[in-house]
């Protein structure tokens, strides 16, 4: 099994330590796992933006260093959406790039729902001392309907308690470009976010998209709230959060 | 199409800056948003009573609306019909002062000095209380939350619940001055009394006006009827105390049968308030017939473009299946952070941002598509399947295609689309700019104030990691 991993411009650029955690991840399922070299972004904000040139010519960069894999594996969300869910209609109509598109887009998967549903192998999570609570980031849920994964997967790790926080698929008020352009409505939203974590009363909130994470962080932060720690999904499950 | 010279939807994005700093808007928005959430998970919940969900339910809507639309023409030829063999007049019109004209004519011919009205967007569309006003007809909104807004001489700030911006003691102070009393202190204990007070006041304009104004919820063409969903009664007054009952509604609220009327409204009611069926459902078919102890002797139907008969057969098709539920709205993180009025014209919320641009120009409401996280909470609770934030996605395109964003933004995107398709160039580039941010951090893991994204920092920290991108790191692993 070949999986390629494709980080996120986002986590390259961020958080590193997220993409070295998808990769300990996906070595432990047995598979080959190869960090496709070309991989800058997926295009999404210029999708966001509204610009359909743009967006389809990262489209199409990324098909062809994406598809002689059997799975690419991505620990986000919202840049597997864009490729299951949008590429196919972006390309739709292109008769070479379309068919492309969408074998692509059906062996591609959110991190969480790879290890979950398809891999599936037992692998062992180091301890972790203390509580969580996850937030369910939006384009995962509703774009991917990815709900049920990530908890099982918390779940197997020793140590660990699940602790729901109200209303957690509720929006972070991330949304990219809108955040940066509307900075005053995305931190009203975020601020909502950040008392439903408080009243989780947990330890760390978890998640499974490194936008939604850096919001939410740079919200604690400056609300004043120092302990709370804000973790991806990976981070989690492969240890390596501290680093 | 509607007039742009109504709308501030160009100022949305500093009238967004006021709301967010409205201390006492945010009070009345935080209290009404899990109300309306959670009862239309309530609502949703007990359809299975029925043996029914959600979803296959709204399924069946969307084709009910669609099969509507396919055919429009043909449905409305059918009511206008059904509709003049019970009495009722049909009068079409293209825009806002097409209704504004027709209204205005009525009222003069039938020596109308007062006009009652209840539930109608579509006069809020046509601005038809300032030209009743000026023809020296006294418009009087009688919904409750209308006849709030009216007396502040604001605009509704959402669908359904027109005055839910406003708290009980901003509501206390305007009744104390309308009905000329002491200001009283109040709390959620006092609303039916407050309620009662209006339902007094209101009573005498029920009984004194000559023209009664209705929206409707949907128009049946089998039989020409309005339907009209309300919860306070006063619906009813309006459209059969006074002697002309005039409805205004766009023409794509038409559904063929009364079978499809009763599947949307399983849905209606629920989407909007949780209830299984509001208060009271009315079907208005003709005038008052002998033997009938009230109703209209008069039943004028306006059925109004506005914009919508260019939509049928364009990419936003779709929006023409709304049927006004307002669950969009009650489930926007945007909308509950802001309330209706930011979005500057009649429709708040994702239908509004969807709705605003079309109806009053693209070029005149730039904000709004973009007003969006993507989160799609709207799209997942439309009872009609309507794909909104892909309907906001289709007007950002076409405001690039024509040329309507920013140079600053075009160039930004252009720059970094490149980049993106230049692996080297961009590894170099994600290598410094990585560097940067931790230099601006400086050793603290976060950055403050970030010049090239003040609106970030302006209420967040922008947290950055050590300096070092990961494809560099896993090059450097791989050496090794």
């Amino acid at each position: 099994m070949r999986l390629a991993l494709y980080v996120t411009c986002l986590v390259d650029l961020m958080r590193p330590s997220v993409g070295f955690a998808a990769l300990r991840l996906l070595e432990a399922t047995g598979g080959e796992v190869f960090v496709p070299e070309g991989q800058t972004c997926c295009g999404q904000p210029a999708w966001s933006a509204g610009n359909r040139p743009f967006a389809a010519d990262l489209a199409k960069k990324a098909i062809g260093e994406l598809e002689a894999y059997d799975y690419v594996v991505i620990p986000s969300g919202s840049c597997t959406d864009q490729i299951r869910n949008v590429y196919p209609q972006l390309l739709a109509d292109d008769p070479q790039w379309g068919p492309r598109a969408r074998a692509l887009a059906a062996r591609t998967f959110e991190l969480t729902s790879f290890l979950a549903d398809v891999a599936k192998t037992a692998f062992v999570a180091p301890d972790f001392d203390g509580s969580v609570t996850y937030h369910d980031s939006c384009k995962g849920l509703r774009g991917l309907g990815i709900k049920r994964q990530p908890r099982e997967l918390l779940l197997t790790v020793r140590g660990l308690s699940l602790k729901e926080m109200p209303d957690c698929e509720e929006c972070c008020g991330f949304g990219g470009a809108f955040s940066v352009k509307f900075g005053d409505i995305s931190t009203k939203i975020v601020d909502r976010k950040c008392d439903s974590i408080a009243a989780a009363g947990a330890n760390a909130v978890v998640g499974g998209d490194l936008g939604c994470l850096i919001n939410i962080e740079g919200r604690l932060r400056r609300r004043g709230d120092e302990t709370t720690r804000v973790l991806h999904i990976a981070e989690v499950l492969a240890g390596g959060a501290d680093s | 199409m509607a007039s742009a010279k109504y709308s501030q939807a160009m100022h949305f994005q500093a009238r967004a800056g006021e709301k967010v700093r409205n201390a006492m808007l945010q009070r009345a928005l935080q209290k009404a948003k899990p109300l309306f959430v959670g009862k239309r998970a309530k609502g949703m919940a007990s359809l299975a009573e029925d043996g029914l969900d959600f979803e296959s339910l709204r399924s069946v809507a969307k084709n009910i609306r669609d099969r509507t639309l396919a055919d429009l023409d043909v449905w409305l030829d059918i009511f206008e019909e059904r509709a003049n063999a019970t009495g009722a007049e049909v009068l079409w019109a293209r825009d806002g002062a097409e209704v504004r004209e027709l209204v205005v004519d009525i009222a003069r011919r039938h020596g109308v000095t007062k006009a009652v009205k209840s539930k109608s967007m579509l006069s809020e569309e046509a601005h038809l209380n300032e030209a009743l006003e000026a023809a020296g007809i006294r418009p009087v909104e009688t919904d409750l939350g209308e006849y709030i807004v009216q007396l502040a001489g604001e605009t509704p700030s959402h669908i359904i619940a027109p005055a839910v911006h406003k708290t009980i003691s901003e509501v206390e102070a305007l009744f104390a001055k309308e009905h000329g009393r002491a200001l009283e202190t109040r709390t959620s204990a006092d609303i039916p009394a407050m309620a009662q007070e209006a339902r007094v006041v209101l009573r005498q304009h029920f009984l004194s006006a000559e023209m009664g104004i209705s929206g409707a919820n949907f128009l049946i063409a089998e039989t020409g009827s309005a339907a009209l969903v309300t919860n306070e009664g006063n619906g009813r007054m309006v459209t059969t105390l006074p002697k002309v009952h005039v409805v205004i509604t766009g023409i794509e609220k038409l559904v063929p049968t009364l079978e499809d009327f009763a599947t949307l409204m399983r849905l209606l009611p629920r989407s909007a308030t949780g209830q299984s069926i509001s208060n009271y459902v009315s079907l208005l078919t003709g005038t008052k017939r002998d033997g009938d102890h009230d109703g209209p002797e008069k039943t004028i139907f306006i059925l109004v473009d506005n914009g919508r008969a260019k939509l049928l057969g364009s990419d936003y098709q779709d929006m023409l299946r709304c049927i006004r539920c307002g669950a969009c709205m009650n489930h926007c993180p945007v909308y509950f952070s802001l309330g209706g009025h930011a979005y500057g014209w009649v429709y708040p919320g994702p239908m509004g941002s969807v709705l605003t641009p079309l109806y009053t120009g693209i070029e005149n409401a730039l904000d709004l598509p973009h007003a969006s996280t993507g989160c799609n909470q709207c799209g997942a609770v439309c009872p009609v399947e309507i794909p909104l934030p892909a309907l906001m996605h289709r007007l950002r395109e076409e405001q690039n295609e024509r040329g309507l964003r920013p140079w600053s933004e075009r160039l930004a995107l252009k720059t970094w689309a490149w980049l993106a398709g230049k692996p080297v160039f961009y590894r170099w580039f994600a290598r410094r700019a990585t560097r940067y941010l931790n230099w601006l951090a400086d050793g603290s893991g976060r950055i403050r104030i970030f010049g090239l994204a003040p609106m970030w920092t302006a209420g967040r920290d922008l947290p950055v990691s050590s300096g070092r991108t990961f494809h560099e790191l896993y090059s450097a692993r791989k050496k090794n």
